[in-house]
């Protein structure tokens, strides 16, 4: 897995070179959408070179998987669109796989995300809220009324969710401690929401999500690991809960899919919980060990 | 009851408890890596330390201070070893917490090492912390199956329980009491940040009990959700004879010789319908008890601790033979060995589905023998009418582990050592 994203970090080592500087672009983009709220800054030069082009190589894998999400989202809208239900609801997790593994730079445009990723359960009217839409809404009713009807607008919204994402993304600077502390909030999003089984309570596809923020973590570090030699036993460490986690998700996945979130043993359930704390109380020492704050 | 006016011998066995406590400080600052700088003196009860080395844990004998939280937790270690250095890493953080200290600083870089609710110097508080294992610990995992208490097992359904799965159970049990909410939650947060791998939270709880009454320290008597004195006819936990024949495990018991010091311990969770409560005539509530609600003397007798006079009462004319206090106590020479150790808290949270207040009676009880004890009573009080306002949702049982001398020696050391 990690050889992949490194050739991918080389396939687009040219894009990485204009995605550097694009500070006019972001101010561009500033005056049409809210700005990202971001609280650390971090002037580029004072990062070592190996950092710096780790990080462009973390933004490049960030940028990649939001083209990828826009595509995904794209078949799967159009299946909604065109009615087809069992292709809708076999793309749907698949869909947000790519937008589950880059979260916590998504999380700075609160305000597509709130859309594109909302649950029923933060409106006080839940289902029947007419704000109620995004992914979750398009979920509800594939999954539990097993139908298409009436969801046009609330899956083209969608689609152009997912590019207005993908176009914020590219224009904006990613702090240095936003991209490292991406590998730790992934893994937080786990802990809080994920081992609980309550993002995707329609279709029972929290797995694939699971599976999403621990490829996005890890593929972080990967992309750092290289700067933390001097740490072989933390990272040895690291490797070996991704491995533990890694192990028994693929229990749970066979011919491309993942089983339902409820086929989860509580003995599974609990051999995640280890790993996924110790990786969470580890990786919230990464920034420190960057000497980034 | 009577012991409980013989104030004097009750003070003394306190001041030689206090005694033992600095006894047990000292040797803990004796302990590799323990700080020894205390916080500077008060008289707000933050300073008051309980020990934590001895014979028995602490928090058991101990007089109930205001506060208590309850958490059971999943052991995720799946090795002996491991359940090992998840027992030295527990007992090393309580041996901190109970006794308080200045935590090393913290690289600023790094997220700080503990909450910071007690501020930059832990202080005591009067925190017991007391560990507990459950009947799950001796399943297939640890190899510990031949040495499990003989009669701990996972608690059973009566037929009032309505329990609730993600509130029962557990591979421990973590019993924090102190003089505040904030410093149970400090201690818990600790333990939780420390064993990270190793344990998980299974379900948690907290109790309260009013301060003013527990600074009586006995002399008063505190009062559950239902408005009744609770506590008044408990066994006398200063008495070291009684606690020695009803509480902890003695040799003569014929259980695994590791348990020896060590104690049943029984959590019930035992919501109680005040609404319907409070609806229900005076008289018919203290029938139901069996005493008198504002005094909490006996019905038909004035003073709480006086003796409810069943010989003379033979048929329920004053007491009726289904009162909560008979069934659970009927007096007789043949339901002597059935006497047990409440500890019980108040909790409330939040409402129910249909809009009532959920509280009631964080239900605690201490014992050398489970069945003799608690299940003896409980079965008891099957169908008492008090059940129509009492509905228990959770809890567990679990065996709380013998006491350790001092800080060369871990909690659950002679279980996982027995052979
Ligand atoms: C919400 C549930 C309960 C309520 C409201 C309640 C209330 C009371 C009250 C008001 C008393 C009289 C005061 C006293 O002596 O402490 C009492 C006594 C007692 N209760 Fe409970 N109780 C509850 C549950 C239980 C349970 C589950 C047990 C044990 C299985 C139990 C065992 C006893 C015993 C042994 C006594 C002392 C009887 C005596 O020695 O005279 N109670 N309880």
């Amino acid at each position: 897995m990690s050889a992949s994203w490194l050739s991918r970090t080389l396939i687009f080592a040219g894009l990485v070179a204009c995605l550097g500087s694009h500070a006019q672009i972001a101010a561009a983009a500033d005056s049409v959408a809210p700005l990202a709220k971001d609280t650390s800054s971090h002037p580029r030069g004072q990062l070592s070179p190996d950092l710096s082009a780790a990080l462009d190589a973390c933004r490049t894998y960030v940028v990649t998987q939001a083209d990828e999400f826009v595509r995904r989202t794209r078949a799967f809208v159009d299946a909604v669109k065109t009615g087809r239900l069992a292709e809708a609801k076999s793309l749907y997790a698949y869909a947000r796989q790519p937008y589950e593994r880059i979260e916590p730079v998504a999380a700075l445009f609160g305000d597509i995300v709130k859309r594109m990723d909302v649950r029923a359960d933060e409106f006080e009217l839940r289902e029947r809220d007419p704000a109620f839409i995004g992914f979750h809404r398009l979920e509800m009713s594939l999954f539990a009324e097993g139908t298409t009807a009436g969801l046009a607008e609330i899956a083209e919204r969608l689609a152009s969710d997912s590019t207005e994402l993908q176009q914020r993304i590219l224009a904006t600077p990613i702090s240095p401690t936003r991209m490292v502390g991406g590998a730790s909030a992934l893994i937080e999003s786990i802990a809080a929401t994920k081992i609980s089984g309550e993002e995707e309570r329609y279709s029972r596809t929290d797995l694939w999500d699971f599976q999403g923020n621990i490829e996005g973590s890890k593929a972080i570090f990967v992309l750092l690991r290289p700067l933390l030699e001097q740490d072989q036993e933390f990272v040895a460490r690291v490797d070996r809960n991704y491995r533990r986690v890694e192990d028994v998700l693929s229990r749970y996945r066979a011919a491309g899919d993942f089983a339902p979130y409820d086929r989860l043993t509580s003995r599974d359930r609990n051999a995640l919980k280890g790993p996924i704390t110790l990786l969470a109380e580890d990786l919230s020492t990464l920034r420190a060990r960057l000497n980034l704050d | 009851m009577t012991n409980r006016s013989r104030h004097l011998p009750g003070q003394i066995k306190l001041s030689r408890r206090h005694v033992l406590g600095v006894l047990g400080a000292t040797s803990f600052a004796g302990y590799a890596g323990a700080d020894d700088r205390t916080p500077s003196a008060g008289s707000d009860g933050t300073l008051e330390a309980q020990p934590f080395f001895g014979l028995h844990q602490s928090g058991i004998v101990t007089a109930q201070p205001a506060a208590a939280l309850y958490c059971a937790f999943d052991v995720l270690a799946e090795r002996p070893i491991e359940l090992e250095r998840l027992l030295r890493i527990v007992t090393e953080r309580l041996g901190f917490l109970t006794k308080g200290g200045e935590p090393p600083a913290t690289n600023p870089q790094l997220p700080p090492r503990g909450s910071g609710i007690l501020g930059p110097v832990v202080f005591p508080d009067n925190l017991t912390a007391t560990l507990s294992v459950g009947a799950s610990l001796f399943d297939y995992r640890f190899g510990l199956a031949t040495r499990r208490p003989l009669h701990l097992g996972a608690m059973e359904r009566f037929q009032n329980d309505a329990l609730d799965p993600s509130r029962c159970h557990g591979d421990l049990m973590l019993q924090l009491c102190s003089n505040t909410a904030e410093t149970n939650i400090h201690a818990l947060r600790d333990v939780i940040k420390n064993t990270a791998g190793l344990a998980a939270v299974r379900w948690k709880i907290e109790g309260f009990l009013p301060p003013h009454i527990v600074k009586t320290m006995g002399a008063d008597t505190v009062r559950n959700m239902l408005g009744f004195k609770d506590g008044t006819a408990n066994l006398d936990a200063r008495n070291a004879a009684l606690m020695d024949r009803y509480v902890w495990v003695g040799p003569e018991r014929g259980e695994p010789a590791w348990t020896v010091g060590g104690s049943y311990q029984v959590v019930r969770i035992i919501r109680t319908m005040v609404e319907r409560w409070d609806r229900t005539p005076l008289a018919e509530q203290e029938a139901i008890i069996g005493r008198h609600k504002g005094s909490g003397a006996p019905l038909g007798q004035t003073h709480d601790r006086e003796d409810p006079g069943y010989e003379a009462d033979p048929d329920g004319q004053r007491i009726s033979l289904a009162a909560h206090i008979r069934l659970a106590n009927p007096r007789l020479p043949e339901t002597r060995d059935n006497l047990i150790l409440r500890r019980s808290y108040n909790y409330s949270q939040g409402i129910s589905a249909s809009g009532q207040l959920d509280m009631g009676l964080l239900f605690v009880c201490y014992q050398a023998d489970l069945v003799a004890g608690f299940v003896t009573v409980q079965n008891r009080l099957s169908g008492e009418q008090l059940e129509e306002y009492i509905r228990p949702v959770g809890g567990g049982y679990f065996f709380a582990l013998p006491g350790i001398p001092d800080a060369g020696r871990y909690l659950g050391q002679s279980l996982l050592e027995a052979v």
